[in-house]
């Protein structure tokens, strides 16, 4: 591979670990907030009762 | 306080501030700083490699602040606060060993060495990877797990005065310090990039380290929520 070839690998590997950790922690963020208020609503529901 | 404002600022500063700065890093990263005489074009991977690097130190430093924090207040928050930065701080020192390596093949004709400064970055990886995984492995409420964790993480920390000290106490292949001195030994546009892209990366490390904490928080309020509906469960039964 040539010197900008592993210029270019550097990059990518650092501009796709960022944006793959940036999607990973939005959808856990996501799923977390979805539970959460699943769960609230869940509970409230059943103190009515 | 200072924390809470930060914290605030998540979704509305941060992700625009570190876009922006981004982009600059990467136009002057690529474009506008000189060719280095030497090494070539594959030298502009300082601009990621380094910032890596500090950005990985300034995570684990939350986590050490957060970890005295917790054993001073035993508020969970600073429990999950120091995990949130933990992971970020695996991230960056993942980036920062790969695009070490990738830099090192055409210059030293090697992806690894067991050199001084690699090898404790190595160690800070794994040593923050088991703190992880030790506290991911107990009950997010146990007191004596974060208790155990936090002290584990502060000694875990002090890797990183060593990683900064290894160029000096032993023979490295890695150069003698070239920014944090007086005459820094950079010529000024490269000094310059360098500065603009720590600056970049540090805010998108901001941004994560916020991101991090709010899904570790989020963690624990579902778990006190699951608590409530169990005892909420058991009582009416």
């Amino acid at each position: 591979m040539s010197e900008v070839g592993f210029l270019f690998a550097g990059f990518a590997v650092f501009w796709a670990g960022m944006f793959t950790y940036l999607v990973i922690l939005q959808v856990r963020i996501r799923n977390l907030q979805n539970q959460v208020d699943m769960l609230e609503n869940t509970i409230e529901n059943h103190d009515e009762i | 306080m200072i924390l809470n404002n930060i914290y605030e600022l998540r979704w509305k500063v941060l992700p625009p501030a570190a876009g922006v700065a981004m982009i600059g890093m990467a136009a002057l990263a690529l474009i506008t700083a000189p060719t280095e005489v030497v090494e070539g074009d594959v030298q502009r991977l300082l601009y990621v490699h380094l910032p890596s690097a500090l950005a990985s130190y300034f995570a684990f430093s939350v986590t050490a602040v957060c970890s005295v924090l917790f054993l001073l207040k035993r508020d969970f928050k600073w429990d999950s606060a120091a995990q949130g930065a933990a992971i970020v701080g695996l991230i960056f020192t993942l980036l920062t060993l790969m695009t070490g390596s990738l830099w090192g093949k055409p210059i030293w004709g090697v992806y690894w060495q067991w050199d001084p400064r690699i090898t404790t970055t190595l160690i800070l990886f794994l040593i923050f990877s088991a703190y992880l995984i030790a506290r991911k492995s107990t009950s997010l409420d146990s007191d004596k797990s974060a208790r155990f964790c936090s002290i584990y993480a502060i000694i875990g920390f002090l890797d990183i005065p060593l990683i900064h000290m290894s160029v000096r106490w032993w023979r490295t292949l890695h150069p003698q310090p070239i920014i944090a001195k007086l005459n820094p030994a950079l010529p000024d546009e490269m000094l310059l990039v360098t500065l603009v892209s720590v600056l970049a990366v540090i805010l998108v490390a901001a941004w994560f380290i916020t991101l991090g904490i709010e899904t570790e928080l989020l963690s624990q309020r579902l778990l006190k929520l699951k608590a409530i509906g169990k005892a909420n469960i058991s009582e009416k039964s």
